[in-house]
Formats: structure tokens, sequence, C-alpha cells
């Protein structure tokens, strides 16, 4: 009872107490559970102490460095995409977006005109590549896509390449698309003695194009062009497009040489740019729409798209095929001494097909591996910057006996690889070796690198395995 | 040469029901059976009837079992000896074993088959083997293995010339012998094909004689669409060869993919063209979405338009004609990416989808299987029958998902399939239009094939892209993880940087083990070892594992190299310390702990 009573007046007089106390704080109490440890295990916490190490059955494996790699880096989602776009980036989606609706207005106005369903599709694969682009630069803001993991071991960036050869697929599908659509309508109309078809007659026969009358202005390709125009100019977007679509094309940029040419340079919006300008200038200048000359557009869109389109599929499917042929094209004396030795006279069968058959043969019928390198040794000037010229100027080098295998292949637009397997002569201490290494690899980068200033920047990664005879 | 095999479209039907039971991918084995891996011609001296029946049949461009299981029938009666070639599955034996138990006799259709075959070949008889040119042609006196060869009495091999064989030097493999396993029709044709090494090439593997069957087919059947269109003033006809005509274009890439896959590795490919199939696949994949896109589009406008179609007659003769051309080819790639290359799975997955138990039981599962297949097929649903009778397969190839799936037959199959879906669209909705007429039939027809073309093409077009970007399998990946960690234990390594692997496909599967890996690595060796033989026990270890490394070894402390083995903090020696560090930090929270207890 007493203790009840005690109870209730400590309460009422704890803040008497409280202030006779000389520390200044205040009394708390937690409301977060405090935890018992009635029950529970109590003993050395410390799995390192030296009691706990005598009943610990099962020992720890020893400590590993924890991996170079990660094994796989998050691949973004949408959402994080979304979100990771800075301004610029969403600005060029924005524009792909009104691209495409150009494009799709393109596509729906031609109507019954070939020419002007060839031109939509042009700007079709205009947006397309300007898509890949956007796509390319809001990827390239994650580490997935630059980084290697075990995963991606040389990271994302090849998709560019796949995304460039799924473009030039397209390509050469719409110029057969074209094609087989133009030589339909003109099957149709040969078949067509009597036009005793009365729902057919609307779809073709003479009259029976798209009718912009002349001295106006027709405004889908109007569209094109101006939309076009944005695209190179307002979001130098042809630039970029060009970087993805690396091809050589020799006509035309001897036609527009230098920064002159410009944007003209680039195939795909001088394509574009030139059948939408023909297409606008035709009815204002009054020529009269026949539809000869419609087929006859449609069918020069069509063969180039196509011509284009394999091109590039070719120039891409040989990136993605591992293979590296930048240089490759120059270089007349190809040798094939660095594949291994039993395929030697195979491949150089097989990889004679750009050029210079005959030199090839005569270097493969002269049995040589051995005595034909050495005569070429230190190739230099001509063809500067062939894989074989390099592979003979390592071989030059003088703590080199030789290069018993060499593997350069291209990962994509930016990455090069140089898998080299060298035999040293014998003596090489560690510095030797060091400094031998650094200047093989810098002579590759300087030999293939493709330099700074045209344009694109390829790195290589060169690995250079030694071994020495015993 | 080959054209002439292009069969009368009236005996399609019948041959193809005969032959759908091909998807099952089993082999039956009767109670006495031998599965001899032998290479010795010995238990497969007796000859069958049907075996030549189903020989004749193969060289109608469905000869599906060149990879396969040789499966020698020889059976007197009762007793059929299964000599399995190695893995493989193929499938197309099942039915023969069905007509099989049937009788030994000229069945119906197969005698239907190997008439026409006389005829339109000119073939000698296939019941009596021995013509003269499979006996003067055996130089190498082969052994033989396959069904093709054992078949026939004491018959060796015709073995193609030095030229060609050498091409195929990774694939001479004791267990299966592409050379060996070839229909009867293939045989006949190869002494001739031989004067032309072009030719030769294409027809001694399997794939690109398939592909250049179907493609010749294709062709010499565009011929005579655009003759008869001309001369008919057919305006269906002509533009239906114009699309024969694209067809073959795109064969002929799957046909120079597949012979270029085999192409040795050269200066400019250091790894071969074993991704060059990949990359047809790819290409074939993007088209058909971009073909069904397009129809979409156009049916979308067709139903806005309310186009009527025109000449039903016509098109309902063109669509079957190309219709059947079409099953034609299916049937000859139909079940090849799954069948493909199961690396001695085949056989366990077989048993399991089959009671083996006495032979009529069998029989009768066949005959099932053989009924169902048949039934789809004529409901234009080919993709249903496919993944029903792989549903073991398919399992199976999920557990070990790298057996090489060839992606170019894939994609041509695929596109054989859309092509066959688009006329049999063509018919229903002709045949609808006539009855209903409704302008709407035909393009929702095609829509709904355009759906069921780009969904079917999406997971090639999926695979393929993974595999260009060189993507390494998540199971493979956990190995790859378990054994680079392995290699800073080695003795005299000090850390490593920059691994990168990549699978090897240079032999494309055939009898590469699989998931073997190329790569490239850097490797820090501590001071004092020697950098030979850290080379050789690191490499050696990878090797152990199925890698091929490109090794450079450099000496700890050396900070020249690209891969900043020794210069950044966060790799080699400098890892150390970070997990110091992160060691210190643990041990103090841990301190901290325990004095707040």
């Amino acid at each position: 009872m007493a203790s009840e009573d005690d109870n209730p007046q400590g309460d009422s007089s704890h803040a008497p107490a409280s202030a006779k106390n000389p520390f200044n704080f205040q009394t708390q109490f937690m409301d977060a559970p405090v935890k018992s440890n009635i029950g529970q295990r109590r003993g050395h916490r410390y799995k390192h102490s030296s009691i706990s190490a005598q009943h610990q059955f099962f020992q720890e494996p020893p400590p590993r460095p924890p991996p170079v790699l990660p094994a796989s880096l998050p691949i973004p989602t949408l959402k994080e995409a979304w979100g990771s776009m800075d301004r610029d980036q969403r600005a060029r989606l924005y524009w792909c977006c009104c691209h495409a609706a150009v494009a799709i207005y393109v596509f729906f106005s031609a109507e019954n005109s070939l020419a002007m369903t060839a031109l939509s599709h042009l700007v079709f694969f205009d947006v397309g590549s300007a898509a890949v682009c956007v796509a390319v630069d809001v990827l390239g803001n994650f580490e997935v896509w630059r980084r290697s993991s075990i995963r991606h071991p040389f990271g994302l960036q090849r998709a560019e390449v796949l995304a460039g050869f799924a473009m030039s697929v397209f390509l050469v599908f719409g110029g057969f698309d074209l094609i087989s659509h133009n030589l339909k309508h003109v099957l149709e109309t040969v078949g067509e003695h009597s036009p005793h078809h009365p729902p057919s007659s609307h779809s073709h026969g003479a009259g029976g194009t798209r009718q912009v009358s002349p001295g106006t202005v027709d405004f889908a390709s109007l569209a094109a062009v101006v939309s076009t125009l944005i695209s190179a100019y307002g979001l130098r977007n042809h630039n970029r497009i060009r970087r993805v679509m690396r091809v050589p094309l020799p006509y035309l940029s001897s036609l527009f040489p230098g920064d002159a040419g410009g944007i003209l340079a680039n195939p795909f919006h001088f394509l574009t740019l030139f059948f939408a300008f023909l297409m606008l200038l035709l009815p204002l200048v009054s020529v009269p729409y026949f539809v000869w000359l419609d087929r006859v557009i449609c069918a020069a869109i069509a063969g180039s798209m196509f011509v284009l389109g394999t091109r590039l599929a070719i120039a891409q499917g040989l990136m993605l095929l591992m293979s590296y042929s930048g240089g490759g094209a120059q270089d007349g004396t190809k040798q094939s001494q660095q594949t291994v030795a039993g395929n030697g006279s195979a491949a150089s069968s097989n990889n004679n097909n750009n050029n210079n058959n005959n030199n090839n043969n005569k270097s493969t019928a002269g049995g040589g591996l051995g005595p034909k390198k050495t005569d070429n040794g230190g190739g230099s000037g001509g063809d500067n910057g062939s894989v074989s010229a390099v592979v003979r100027e390592i071989e030059a080098e003088p703590q080199v006996a030789r290069v018993d295998e060499a593997q350069f292949w291209q990962v994509h637009y930016g990455l090069a690889m140089a898998n080299l397997k060298v035999c040293l002569v014998r003596g090489c201490d560690d510095g030797a070796l060091s400094t031998l290494r650094t200047r093989l690899t810098r002579v590759v980068q300087n030999r293939l690198g493709e330099g700074y200033g045209r344009g694109g920047y390829l790195r290589w990664e060169v690995t250079v395995q030694t071994s020495t005879d015993k | 040469m080959a054209s002439s095999y292009a069969l009368p479209s009236s005996a399609i039907p019948q041959h193809f029901h005969q032959h759908s039971a091909e998807h099952l991918h089993s082999h039956s084995h009767s109670p006495s059976h031998s599965h001899s891996h032998s290479h010795s011609p010995s238990p497969l001296s007796s000859l069958s009837p049907s075996r030549k029946r189903r020989d004749s049949r193969a060289a109608t461009g469905s000869h599906s079992h060149s990879h396969g299981h040789g499966h020698s029938h020889s059976r007197n009666q009762s007793s059929h000896s299964h000599s399995h070639s190695h893995e493989h599955t193929t499938s197309s034996h099942v039915h023969n074993e069905e007509h099989h138990e049937h009788n030994h006799a000229a069945h119906e259709s197969n005698s239907n088959i190997s008439v026409l075959h006389q005829s339109r070949l000119s073939l000698p008889p296939p019941l009596a083997p021995s013509s003269h040119w499979r006996t003067d042609s055996t130089p190498g006196g082969k052994p033989l293995v396959t069904p093709t060869d054992g078949s026939f009495d004491e018959i060796h091999k015709y073995e193609p010339p030095a030229a060609a064989s050498g091409l195929h030097t990774h694939h001479e493999h004791s267990h299966h012998d592409h050379s060996t396993e070839r229909s009867r029709f293939t045989n006949m044709l190869l002494p001739y094909t031989s004067k032309w090494p072009l030719i030769h090439t294409v027809m001694t593997e399997k794939d690109s004689r398939r592909i250049f069957y179907f493609m010749s087919l294709n062709l010499s059947f565009m011929f005579v669409q655009a003759f008869y269109g001309y001369v008919t003033d057919s305006l269906g006809l002509l533009s239906d060869s114009i699309h024969m005509f694209f067809d073959c274009v795109a064969l002929a890439v799957g046909l120079l993919a597949a012979v270029a896959s085999k192409w040795p590795p050269s200066e400019r490919f250091p790894y071969g063209f074993g991704k060059i199939e990949t990359l047809s696949g790819f290409g074939n994949g993007v088209f058909l979405i971009l073909i069904s896109v397009e129809i979409m589009f156009e049916a979308v406008e067709r139903v806005i338009e309310g186009r009527e179609t025109q000449r039903l007659g016509e098109l309902f003769m063109v669509s079957t004609m190309g219709l059947l051309v079409n099953l034609v080819g299916m049937m000859a790639f139909g079940h090849h990416h799954h069948g493909g290359h199961d690396h001695g799975h085949s056989h366990g997955h077989s048993h399991d989808g089959h009671s083996h138990g006495p032979a009529k039981e069998h029989n009768h599962d066949h005959c099932d299987s053989h009924n169902h297949d048949h039934d789809h097929d004529h409901n234009h649903d080919h993709d249903h029958p496919h993944d029903h009778d792989h549903h073991i397969e398919k399992k199976h190839d999920h557990s070990h998902a790298h057996s090489h799936d060839n992606e170019n037959m894939h994609g041509i199959y695929l596109h054989v399939l859309a092509d066959t879906l688009g006329s049999a669209a063509v018919i229903v909705s002709t045949v609808l239009t006539h009855f209903w007429p409704w302008s709407g039939w035909d393009p929702l027809a095609s829509f709904l094939i355009a759906v069921l073309i780009l969904l079917s093409s999406l997971p090639l077009v999926k695979s393929s892209a993974r595999r260009l970007l060189l993507t390494i399998p998540a199971e493979i990946e956990y190995n790859l993880r378990e054994t680079l960690s392995g290699i800073s234990g080695l003795r005299g390594v000090a850390g490593y940087a920059v691994p990168k692997f990549w699978i090897d496909d240079r032999n494309a599967g055939e009898d590469a083990p699989p998931n073997k890996l190329l790569g490239v690595m850097h490797v820090v060796a501590v001071r004092g070892a020697d950098m030979e033989d850290v080379r050789d026990r690191v490499r050696n270890y990878l090797l152990g594992y199925g890698i091929d490394v490109t090794l450079q070894v450099e000496r700890e402390g050396d900070t020249s190299c690209w891969c900043g083995v020794g210069r950044s903090p966060l790799s080699g020696g400098g890892l150390v310390f970070v997990y110091m560090m992160v060691g210190l930090v643990y041990l103090d929270t841990w301190l901290f702990v325990l004095q707040r207890e």
C-alpha cells in the first residue's frame, strides 16, 4: 500500500528531483523497443577472438580479392533511360517524333504516287537513323554501355553496329519493296488493255497518279525537305548518322569535297534532299507529271536505297563478323602468314575477295610464309595502315623473332583489338619487354588508329603474349 | 539439274502427310535394337525396301537426317539396328518406321513417291541399288555409318574429291561424318557436281544443300510461273513470280551464309565465319519484321479503302501453288533449328519422349503424331505443331542452351513459314470471300498472319542479336566468374585485368565442345616469379575450363600498359588496400557496437 502511495508521489515530485540534478539533460525513456537479451545466446560475438577460434569447425575460405570485373551491369529500363536524359537529348527525341510524324504524313499523302512512297521510305530511314543516334546517346549515359563486364565483355556499344546493320537491312528491304511495287504497277498497266475494273481505275492508269496542280507547292515534299534540313543543321544529326553509317563513298565525297559538301556528303541526307527537291520543283516549273516520270523517280530511289543498303550492310556485317577491314581495302599485298600455319593456303584463297588475286596467288604459290615476308619486312609508305604491313613492322623489331599469331578485329566503331602472340629472341628482361610492348601498342595504334582528324577515332587494345624459343 | 526434281503438285500433299512426323525427333527402338556407335558397315548390311524409299523421299528436298542419327534400319522383319552416329537428332526416320510396321512391300504412299521419283528423276529404280556409279566411285573405301549407305549392300560411299574434303577437315570426326550422310539423290548428283567446285561445296554440306535444293525448286517454279503468266496474261502469276524471285534472293543470301560459315579463319577474319549464319539469321529476322509491319500497314489501308479482291479464281490457283512449294520448303527446313545439335543428349531425350515398348505401341505412337501434324498443317498453324512436338526437346535445349542453334536455318525457315502462311491466308480469304462477300476478309487474314510472323521472328532477332553482341550467356557467365576468381589464387599471380571473353564459334558447333571461349587477359606476375611460368600456368588453368586466352603477362609495378593494371588504385595491388580499408571500417563498427553494449 505504501509503495502504491509512494509511486504517484514520486511521479509528481519528478520535476523537483530533476531540478536537483547537477546535469542539465533530461532523462528520456526510449519508446523504441529495447531488445532484451533474455533467451539469447550470450557469448563471444566477435568471431575472431581467441575463444571463438577454438570452436570454429568450419574455417572460412581464404579471402579472395573482389573480382576485377562486375559480373553484369544493370541494363537500364525505359524509365531509367528517360530519367537520365538531359535537355539536349530530350530535344533530339522530340524532334525524332516530329520527324516521324512528317514521314508518316509523306507516306499517307503519297496516295498512288510511287515516287512519293519512295521518298517517304527515305524519310523513314532518316527518322530511324536519327532515333538510333538518340538511343545511342542516351544509353551512353549508362555504365553498361561502355564498361566491360563478364556478361558484356565489350559493353553494349556493339549494339550501335547492330542497329546500323538493322537500318541497312531496312534500306535493302525498302529497295526491294519499292522495286516490286513498281514492277507490279508496270505489270498491271501492261495487263490492263481495257479498263474493265471500275474499282481499280482509281489506283492506276494514266490519270490515276497523285495530282499536284502545276505551279503550286507540294506540301509533302516541302515537309520532307524542311524536316531533313532541320535534322541536319538544327540538330547536327547528320554528323552522327554519318559516323554511325561510316561507309566509304568515294564518288560523293569527291563530288563535294571537304566541309563545303557538308550535308551533301552524307549520302542519306543527300538522297532525301535531292529527291524531295526534285519532286518539289517538278510541279513548280510545270512539268507535267507523267506516270513514267513517277516510276523512274521511284526506281532511282529504290536503286540507290538498295545499293547504299547493301554497302552499309556489308560494312557493318564485316564488323559484326569480328573482322578488321579498315585499311585492308587499300593494300595490295595481302599475306596470310600470321594465321596458323595449317590454314595458310586456304586462308589466302579466301581473303582475296577485294582485290589483287594475282598478287595473292603468287605469294602463296611461292610457298611463302617464311621468305616472302622477310623480303617485304618493314613495309612502309604505300600500304600504310594495312594489317599485314603492321605485322611486318612488328616482325622487323629487333627483339621479335616471329609473330606466331595475330588477330586484328574491330569490336565497334570506337574500339578494336589486336591480339598478338609473339615469339621473342632470347634474353629479354622485364624492362625490355615492357618497352617492347609499349612500342608495339604504339605501332598498332598509329598505323591503324585512323587518326583523330577524320572524325572517328579508333582505339586499339593491344594484347601481346610473349614467348621465347627454348 | 536440281531443278529437275520439282514435284508435280498432285503428289505433294501426300508426300507431306507422310512425313510430317518428322517433328518428332524420336527414334524407336524395337526390342532387339542394337545401339551401335559402330562405324563398321557390318550391322548395316541388310537392306530393306523402305529404307530406299526413304532415301528417295529425302531426295525431294525434305531430307533432314543428314546430321542425324543415322538410323540405319537394317531390318529384317523384326529387328532394326540404330547406329547412332552421335547426337544431332533428326527425325525423319520415325516416319519411315511407321511404314515399316505396316509392311515391307511397297506401301501405297511410298510407292507413290518412288514411282514419282523414278519418273521425274530418272533414277535407277530404288529396289535395285547396285547402280554402277556407286560402286566405281569409292576411292577411299571409307567405312560407312549412316543409313544412306548402310542400307545398300556392301556398297561403299561416294567420297568427295580431295578438294572438297579439305574444306571439311574439322568435320572429319570419328563420330559423325557429314560426307556419309546424304540422300541418295544427292549421291547421284555428286559425281556430276565435282566438276564445279562451288556447287560441289554447296552439295557436300547438309544445310547448304537443303537451301540449294529448295532454292532451285523455287527458281524453277518461278520460271514456270513467269512463263505461264506471260502466256496467259495472268497478273497474279506474274506478280507471284516476282515474289518468288525475292524469296530466291533471300535464299541465296542464306546459302551464301551457309557456305561461308565453313570457311576457315583468315587474316581478315581471325575468328572465322561462325557468326555469318547468325548475321544472316538476324538480317532475315529484321526483314521479316519489316515485311510484317508493312503488311499490317497495307491491311489497315485496304480496310479503310475497302478495296475489293478481284480474280478470285486466279488468286486461288496461284496461292495454292505457292503454298505447295512452300510446304516442301517447310519440310526441308522445319525442324532444323531445334533438332540441330544436341550434343549427345538427344538420345536420352528421345527415350523420355517415347516409351520404347513393343513395336506395336510404338507404331501407334507415330500414327498419333502423324495425324496430329497433318491436322495442323492444314489449319495454317504451323507454329503449333512444332512447339508441341518439341516440348521435350525444348526443355532440353534450355538445359544447355549453347548447343549451336543455327540461326541461319531458323531465319530461312521462318521466311518460308511466312510465305506459306501468306499463301494459306490468301486461300482462306478467297474462299471466304467467295462464300461471304466481304472485302475485309483478305486484310483481316493478312493482318493476323503478319502478327504471327512478327511474333515468331522476334525471338530469332533477339537471340541472334545477343550472340552478335558477344554476350556471354548466364550459365557460362556464372562458371566464368568462378574460374576467374580462381586465377588470383594461382602461384605467382598478383592480379589480373581486362578479362574479356567471347564464345568461340570458329567451327560452328559441328563437333566443337560446347561453351568454348576465347579471350584476352592481362595478368600481373609478382616480383620474382618467372613470367613464362606464370603465363603457362594461367593459360593451362584456363584451358582446363575450355578457355583459350591470349595472355599478356606484366610485371608487378609496371604501369605502362593501357589496361592500367598497376596504375589505378582499384585494380591489382590497389585492391588489397581498398579491401583492408573496408575491413577496418567494418572492425570499427563492431568495436563501436561492442562498446555500446
